[in-house]
């Protein structure tokens, strides 16, 4: 208790009568820094008391302070439940001490705000987004001028988010009012620790106090079996043996698959993001008290709201991430020095290998970094819009002295101008030479856009046939991709969209999947490329004994190893490429993680339909994708492909492959939205907002999209960099047949990359016409046999089944009185010009064959112009581009119109 | 007659004695209407009238044809457009003469145009060709024409093997039902009357020509015989008759 020691005697006797005999490591380190008045991060794990480590210095030096004078210290968590469960624990402290505190957040009522605004608490606990409203009142913006503590809970959340961004600017923004405050920032364990201070302080030098929580750490991986109906058996059997327990699942559907399964068990409850307020604060309730000894909860109960003791912690499934898994099973055993008890139960190959790899590296501490927001340019529009409002009217450089003192936004300047021009485009703010100046759209705008959370408004989907509603979809999505006649995908069916209009989606059943709406659900935890490539070596050396002593682990990755080796499949690997054929495609097996994946399956996939001119299907995990082709595209053409690829020309052909993607234009509308472009409620009936978002091209909208995706959503230099090692011989490229391995795996997230040129829909169109077209053959050697068939039945050679000649003319339907009168023996002069006509169809279908067949069908096209379509000798693509120039002809003359 | 299909247009060139250019639904001061939906743009109206004008300057025509909805806001005239149309209307005249066929959105526009520009709102024939912009019933001299018509801003969707599809600007041209529209009967029997609906020389206007045709809102819309159209893109790709696109969808 040496640490407390120097702290008032009124702090002391509150920690005293708390009931407080020793203080954590935590605490213990972080007080005499936080005391001293350095900026501190304090990384730990979870309910080591991390807010008391902040707190009592900062009680301490509140005490010190007169009263009254705005708020002294703001307390920000990035959930407003977090709020809730702080505010509960402060009230105490803060009333022993004569301390005022208050909450506010999203859902603080009107008259509590108003008190707020009246007379300040001196601790006020709050939103990223509830610090953005701080600055829009002038009461509140003189209560900001004396903020001395600035608290971040939960800190490592915020950092990597543009939510983060936003605060980092807000800080600064606070800085202009109320000069330099101390910053405390508190932290799960991180890969970076110090890029997290950064993000804190800017340039101002920092302390970090970090706890080792490998060491506490005690983590085994269990094989279950992949049948659902057994892993919930293990799983009920687990429960029963242990005390209170937290089950963390990966996705909401497995949370309610499990809840359902071991409902019978009767002290289970289920907790996740879709669930109401109430529901969700009745179980952590419950939990705590002991009514219940099992949680099953998504990451929603990552964070640190207080739930009581927790003996064990359960991860079914892979935990996908190292530092997820650090985070998780460190809320497990929160008495001070114990040991966190966690289980993986791994359920199939895949996620046994990946959970050893990541248990692995839990204990020896390696975490993957938290990668901040750098110059976001959509954050920067937010944050000038707001500023804009905050001063009526400012000069650029002020904005620029505020940004430089972050470390997000370095070197600003020039980002600045461009997201400035930008902004005045869409009328959000107006520009005199150097000052920036506010608009009655900017404060409208504002209320609308305090979060950087996308907050989607949701479209329901109405089915005309049965007259009811079927679900509801994302409504970036529907602007940017769904338009009348698309055809998608939702509980399982097909539907075709016969309207947009009145804020629904009117739809009927399709019979035939033409396309498959693409969907990103927010739960997809990608694995990281480390992760997915260690898997692929265990694959190799097939050494399992290294990452675990549990026999059933070993005894199952190697019956499954030896499975394939029995059927002779090649086994992908870290070294190892290998590509299968099926059916719908091709399945590359890359062990390379969700990132790189989703980036090498689109280079691969656009090449693929430039050259072939067909849109690609991609789906993939973090191991294998599958690229949906057309039957004629075989593993070896995408070996070709991947073998020629250049790994420096990789950036571009991306963001080529993005361009015409639902990703890209769903990403496009949300970052407008933020630039002041597209209203949250705005109204696309009647317009083609397709052609709209053409408006961003070559804009800073478009390079915020870009830059989002090829950093949140794909990895292309990790892509790239698989690509050089394949040049340099350090990963073969293999083929193979269907193998267990790329058989397996859950394929996620789906998108389909379009051919570059609009020019193919347009080919597979004419092609499809041709086809279908009436198309009457005649015999013009016997002259007494005549068939009417369509195009796609004509064979290669039509020949004629009395004679046996190959003189076939091929006409069009209504030419069929011609046939009549090349029968007749004797004709006039007019009748001898239509058997001229016929007979020079037949020879050239004698000569070219269908080919011939083809282009006489088209529209507008006789035998000359038949004749010098082919004479161009053209094959493919090219010949159907013939044919489409001599129709185009046709079409602006007389004969075409009248 | 010819007709050449301008794709940078959407325009066309209708020679017959003369070369008369054609656009439609130029719709000038759309952004402030856009604005009113949520959708916040600045003016485009500039690089719009630069487009129209090079391709003028391209083909050079006797006469420039307007085919309605010059103008976007109604009622009444936006500060915007009070401020735009006189000189977006002077700046054509100095290069070709106009034929302005008033449309919905077109109210007040009088008073920027000479009486000789003003053509009658339900159609004229100029060069052998009748002209409408295309929301009220056709006057009957029209029948036994090829009637031009815009007002509708048709749009096509196309899907390829996988699915995913374009939307490009595009011409519905079809046979109409002239009885039913109150139409002459054409002198020459044979001579049937058709309707060509242009794609808006707006950006962003835009309706799917499967709505057009199922949905009607319009007397020509109404009255179009479905077995005889025919979908062209802008730049005079011969797509096929309309029931194959339709085929496209249900199959």
């Amino acid at each position: 208790m040496k640490a407390v020691e120097a702290l008032d005697p009124r702090v002391q006797a509150c920690i005293r009568k708390r009931g407080f005999t020793v203080l954590s490591d935590a605490q213990k380190e972080a007080i005499p820094h936080i005391l001293n008045g350095d900026h501190t991060l304090l990384i730990a794990p979870t309910g080591t008391g991390k807010t008391e480590s902040a707190m009592f210095p900062v009680f301490n030096a509140l005490l010190s302070l007169p009263a009254g004078g705005g708020f002294k210290a703001l307390y920000i968590t990035p959930l407003r439940s977090l709020n809730r469960d702080i505010l509960s624990r402060m009230q105490w402290w803060c009333s022993e001490l004569g301390l005022t505190v208050g909450v506010r957040h999203g859902d603080t009522p009107m008259a509590e705000r108003r008190k707020q605004a009246l007379h300040a608490p001196d601790l006020l606990i709050t939103t990223p987004e509830t610090v953005q409203a701080l600055f829009m009142g002038k009461r509140l913006r003189q209560h900001l001028a004396g903020v001395r503590f600035v608290i971040i809970d939960e800190i490592h959340e915020l950092a990597g988010s543009k939510r983060g961004a936003q605060l980092a600017v807000a800080l600064e923004r606070l800085h202009v009012y109320a000069g330099e405050f101390q910053r405390i920032g508190l932290s799960a364990t991180v890969g970076n620790p110090d890029a997290i201070a950064r993000f804190m302080c800017g340039n101002r030098p920092f302390s970090i106090v970090q706890v080792p929580v490998a060491k506490n750490l005690q983590i085994e991986v269990k094989y279950v079996g992949d049948d659902f109906r057994h892993q919930t058996e293990v799983l009920s059997r687990m429960l029963k043996r242990e005390g209170s327990t937290l089950v963390f699942v990966n996705t909401r559907v497995t949370a309610e698959a499990l809840g359902h399964a071991l409902f019978a068990e009767g002290d289970v409850e289920v907790h996740h993001g879709s669930l109401s307020k109430e529901v969700r604060i009745d179980a952590e309730e419950r939990f705590k008290r002991g009514d219940i000894h099992t949680l099953i909860c998504t990451s929603s109960m990552e964070l640190g709201i207080d739930i009581g003791r927790v003996d064990h912690v359960i991860q079914f499934g892979s935990p996908r991430e190292v530092a997820r898994l650090v985070q998780r099973v460190g809320r497990a055993g929160h008495q001070l020095n114990t040991v966190s008890r966690g289980t993986i139960l791994a359920t199939g190959f895949d996620d046994l290998l990946e959970s050893l790899v990541i248990a692995n590296k839990a204990k020896a501490g390696e975490l993957e970094d938290v990668a901040t927001e750098y110059n976001a340019a959509d954050v920067l529009a937010n944050q000038v819009a707001a500023i804009a409002v905050e001063y009526g009217e400012i000069e650029r450089g002020k904005i620029l002295g505020i940004l430089s003192r972050t470390s997000l936004f370095g070197d600003a300047g020039p980002l600045l101008e461009n997201v400035c021009r930008q902004m005045e485009e869409h009328r959000l703010i107006r520009l005199d030479g150097s000052r920036i100046i506010t608009t009655a759209r900017a404060r409208r705008y504002l209320a609308g856009n305090l979060s950087m959370i996308h907050d989607e408004r949701k479209v329901p989907i109405y089915d005309m046939v049965s007259r009811r509603t079927v679900g509801t979809l994302d409504e970036s999505f529907v602007v940017g991709w769904v338009h009348t006649g698309v055809v998608f995908i939702t509980k399982g069916q097909l539907w075709r969209v016969l309207e947009i209009a009145d804020g629904r989606l009117t739809v009927e059943p399709a019979r035939k999947a033409v396309g498959e709406l693409p969907s990103w659900e927010g739960e997809q935890i990608p694995v990281p490329f480390p992760v997915a490539r260690e898997a692929g070596r265990i694959r190799r050396t097939r050494r399992f004994a290294d990452y675990t002593s549990d026999s059933a682990n070993t005894a199952y990755a190697e019956s499954f190893l030896s499975e394939m080796d029995k059927n002779r499949s090649l086994v992908p690997t870290d070294t190892l490429i290998t590509l299968e054929n099926i059916d719908d495609g091709v399945v590359c097996n890359v062990c390379a993680g969700h990132k790189a994946n989703e980036a090498l399956g689109r280079v691969l996939s656009v090449l693929i339909s430039a050259r072939y001119g067909t849109t690609v299907g991609l789906e993939l995990d973090a191991y294998r994708f599958l690229l949906r082709l057309p039957f004629d595209i075989r593993a070896a053409d995408v070996r070709d492909l991947l073998l020629s690829l250049d790994p420096a020309h990789m950036p571009g052909i991306i963001r080529l492959a993005l361009k015409r993607t639902a990703l890209f234009k769903w990403k496009l509308v949300q970052i407008a939205k933020k630039f002041g472009a597209i209203d949250p409620d705005a109204d696309y009936e009647k317009i083609s907002i397709q052609r709209l978002l053409e408006f961003f091209d070559n804009t800073i909208v478009q390079q915020e999209a870009y830059r989002e995706l090829l950093t949140a959503y794909m990895d292309i230099g990790t892509a790239a960099s698989i690509v050089q090692k394949i040049r340099d011989g350090e990963i073969q490229v293999s083929l193979g047949p269907h193998s267990l391995i790329g058989a397996g795996g859950l394929l996620s997230s789906r998108d389909q990359i379009p051919p570059p040129t609009a020019d193919q829909a347009v080919l597979s169109t004419l092609k499809r016409r041709l086809d279908q077209d009436d198309v009457l053959l005649c015999c013009m050697n016997c002259r007494d046999w005549k068939s009417h068939t369509v195009v796609s039945r004509v064979p290669e050679h039509p020949q004629c089944p009395k004679c046996g000649a190959r003189l076939i003319a091929a006409l069009k339907p209504y030419e069929e009185e011609s046939c009549a009168v090349v029968k007749k023996p004797r004709k006039n002069a007019e009748e001898r010009a239509v058997e001229q006509r016929l007979l020079r169809n037949a020879n050239i279908v004698l000569s070219s064959g269908k080919k011939a067949v083809i282009a006489l069908s088209a529209r507008g096209v006789g035998p000359e112009n038949a004749s010098r379509i082919l004479s161009t000798l053209t094959e493919g693509d090219a010949f159907y581009r013939e044919i489409l120039k001599a129709e185009r002809t046709f079409i602006q003359t007389h004969r075409y119109w009248t | 007659m010819n007709l050449e299909f301008i794709g940078e247009g959407p325009a066309l060139v209708v020679t017959g004695e003369e070369r008369h250019l054609v656009v439609a639904d130029l719709h000038f001061g759309i952004e402030a209407d856009l604005a009113v939906h949520g959708l916040h743009f600045r003016s485009r109206s500039r690089p719009r009238l630069e487009r129209l004008l090079k391709i003028i300057d391209r083909t050079d025509p006797d006469s420039l044809v307007l085919l309605g909805d010059i103008k976007h806001s109604i009622p009444s005239l936006t500060r915007q457009e009070y401020y735009e149309l006189p000189r977006i209307l002077g700046t054509l005249r100095d290069r070709t003469s106009l034929h302005i066929f008033p449309g919905n959105h077109d109210i007040g526009i009088e008073r920027y145009c000479s009486a000789v520009e003003i053509c009658p709102k339900d159609g004229a024939i100029i060069d052998g060709v009748g002209y409408l912009h295309g929301h009220t019933y056709p006057s009957p001299y029209l029948g036994g024409h090829l009637i031009i018509a815009g007002h509708h801003h048709p749009l096509l969707s196309l899907n390829d093997e996988v699915g995913c599809s374009l939307q490009s600007p595009a011409y519905l041209r079809a046979g109409l039902n002239t009885g039913e529209l109150g139409l002459l009967e054409p002198d020459e029997p044979d001579l049937p009357t058709r309707v060509l609906f242009m794609p808006s020389f707006n950006e962003i206007a835009g309706y799917d020509i499967l709505q057009i045709v199922r949905n009607p809102t319009s007397p020509l819309s109404r009255h179009i015989r479905q077995d005889d159209a025919e979908v062209i893109l802008a730049d005079g790709t011969y797509i096929g008759p309309l029931k194959s696109v339709m085929d496209d969808e249900s199959s």
